[in-house]
């Protein structure tokens, strides 16, 4: 194990630690307040992504420009999937929702890949994408910097939002109490509609960075679904407030076994895998 | 009752497979050199149909799988390590396989069993992701890294001059993995019938239903889970290991492809869960559909299944087979009105 690497991989971790959040923090959003496990939530990031390289190839789209563009795209597909289909299944066994969303998901992820085929895409011609500062003998590149700002901006400005609007307000009631919202008056379904609508915007936003950070294929949905369900589920099915604390651990955890352990990189995915069986066994055991 | 149900549902099932068994001399007879590419397809059903049965098992539990493609990856692992380290008989790595994915199934349903049916979800998604990506960094020499590595046939027909036909060999060779392939359908269906027609059926319906109430009935929920996921597990790393000799090598994208677990949960949902006929039904038809869409578009032919998974959900949880029970009972319906009012219209 080589010391050296330490700062770099715990510099490289915070900074992921913000795209991870802002990714889980929708998933999140979809369990708590709808009571939904959405498997197809990587592939809205997914769609970001690759609306972002389009809009790129096509127009020359700056992709901080297209996050204007990307968000409501992805707030209308969330939106329209809860319309036409989630909210058909909400009283339906737990069984039947899952294998809904992982339909879906089947779907989004095909059609990309009918769309634009199996290789990386990347958005290459971006000026900044190669700048990084040096800050004694760490390197921080531009982009990951200018993605976990974003990242940290957007997931503040959500918990604002739960926290001191109506329409927040609205969210945590129906979380807590489905029947007793809606006889105080609250239109359940539009907020639900609304709530998952957002739940598809934050990861089609973090789904933009990933354009700029990674060349990702179609299939790098799965991988953040995987991902957002490590950190959902270190924080707990339907906490909101845990969840940029569990995206710390899961990002440094990540950061770490890639950098310092031989033969690491290879073992990223495992680590997700470990952190979510190992909150199992806990819990399982804690219960029994 | 239950007893006379039993057994007319195995002579159903024995039925059935003898048919099957037949059918290749049939299409021989009738379609001389075409039967091998007809077979192959029926290879490819028989095939589904393992899987589907396999994976409505945990499904009667109320429990959902995404991880019967790291059972069929390690099955097919299993046996073309044994054989690529060790000079074991060929055949040997298919029961090895089915040993390897039970003793798995039950190392994960064990951690995950116990909990809530979404973690066990999560748990196996995440399960079958990172099973793929371990075999990639495993050591050549034991597996082939991420190249992967080859395994021998079951079969080698030779080819005899003057006493056959080149396409025999094939039709040989095709003819054998059939047989191989209907044992393992006899296996999932006699399990299936099993289950559905003992005091199982009502363990798996109690926990499907209501976990609490189930444990207050005497039935143990964790157990009775671990149960159907551990057989349904053993028969999908048989299907494995079978398939990897068929195909003729293993590598770590292709055999634990996500595919596997679509084909392996849209197929019951659509011909109805909770039933045997249902999902052998729907692997016929759905093989069918696979094979021409296959042909139409390369990439994405998936889309059809999330197609089938979704509107099935939405339209008809109960699968093809549930169609046809509600249409049964309407007609019954009617038959019995116009028993109560006699003299009616035709009078």
């Amino acid at each position: 194990m080589d010391l050296s690497l330490l700062p770099q991989a715990l510099v490289s971790g915070v900074l992921a630690s913000g795209l991870y959040a802002l990714v889980a923090v929708g998933l999140a959003l979809a369990i708590g307040v709808i009571g939904i496990v959405n498997f197809a939530h990587g592939e809205f990031f997914m769609i970001g992504a690759f609306l972002a390289y389009q809009l790129f190839v096509s127009f020359g789209f700056d992709p901080l420009l297209s996050i204007l563009f990307v968000a409501p795209v992805l707030f209308l597909i969330g939106a329209a999937l809860y319309a036409s289909t989630i909210r058909f299944v909400l009283k339906a066994p737990e069984l039947n929702q899952m294998l809904l969303t992982f339909g879906i998901g089947i779907i989004l992820q095909n059609l990309a890949l009918m769309i634009w085929g199996g290789d990386p895409r990347s958005i290459g011609g971006v000026p900044y994408r190669a700048v990084g500062l040096q800050v004694g003998g760490v390197s921080v590149g531009l982009v990951p910097l200018g993605s976990f700002v974003i990242s940290v901006l957007l997931v503040g400005g959500l918990y604002l939002v739960l926290a001191r609007t109506p329409l927040g307000r609205a969210m945590r009631a129906v979380a807590q109490n489905r029947v007793g919202a809606g006889l105080v008056g609250l239109e359940v379904n539009r907020v639900y509609l609304v709530a998952f609508g957002l739940s598809a915007l934050l990861a089609g936003i973090g789904g933009v960075m990933i354009a700029v950070i990674q060349s990702p294929t179609p299939t790098v949905g799965l991988a953040f679904t995987l991902k957002a369900f490590a950190i959902v589920v270190l924080a707990g099915l339907g906490n909101i407030r845990g969840i940029v604390s569990a995206a710390m651990v899961v990002a440094l955890a990540e950061s770490l076994v890639a950098t310092m352990v031989p033969n690491g990189d290879a073992l990223r995915n495992a680590v997700f895998f470990a952190i979510i069986l190992g909150t199992l066994v806990y819990r399982s055991w804690r219960r029994a | 009752m239950r007893g006379r149900g039993l057994w007319l549902d195995l002579l159903a099932a024995a039925l059935f497979v003898g048919l099957l068994a037949a059918l290749p001399g049939i299409l021989r007879g009738a379609y001389g050199q075409a039967s091998v590419s007809y077979l192959a397809l029926g290879i490819r059903a028989v095939g589904l149909a393992v899987l589907a049965l396999s994976w409505d098992l945990v499904a009667r539990t109320g429990q959902l799988s995404l991880a019967h493609a790291a059972f069929y990856g390690a099955g097919g692992y299993a046996a073309a390590v044994l054989l690529r380290l060790t000079d074991a008989p060929v055949w040997a790595g298919i029961p090895l396989a089915g040993v390897v994915a039970a003793a798995l199934a039950l190392a994960l349903g064990g951690a995950t069993l116990r909990l809530y049916g979404i973690y066990f979800a999560i748990g196996t998604l995440a399960f079958a992701e990172v099973l793929k990506t371990v075999v990639k960094s495993t050591p050549f020499a034991i597996t082939g890294g991420s190249v992967g590595t080859n395994l021998p046939p079951l079969f080698r027909p030779q080819f005899v001059a003057g006493a056959m036909e080149r396409w025999e060999v094939a039709y040989l060779r095709n003819q054998g993995y059939f047989l191989v392939y209907l044992g393992l359908l006899a296996l999932a269906i006699l399990v299936s019938v099993l289950v559905q027609r003992s005091r199982l059926r009502h363990a798996f319906t109690a926990v499907r239903t209501n976990e609490w109430v189930a444990g207050v009935m005497g039935v143990n929920p964790a157990r009775t889970k671990l149960v159907a996921f551990v057989i349904s597990s053993a028969i999908v790393g048989m299907l494995g290991a079978i398939e990897a000799h068929r195909f003729g090598s293993v590598n770590p994208d292709a055999t634990f492809s996500v595919h596997t677990t679509v084909l392996a949960l849209v197929t019951p949902i659509f011909g109805g869960l909770y039933t045997t006929v249902g999902p052998i039904l729907a692997a016929l038809v759905l093989s069918g559909v696979e094979e021409t869409l296959k042909r139409t578009l390369s990439d994405g032919y998936l889309v059809a299944y999330g197609v089938v998974l979704v509107v099935s959900i939405l339209f008809m949880p109960r699968g093809v087979m549930g169609l046809f029970r509600s249409l049964a009972r309407r007609r019954r319906a009617r038959a019995a009105v116009g028993a109560v009012a006699p003299g009616g219209r035709d009078a």
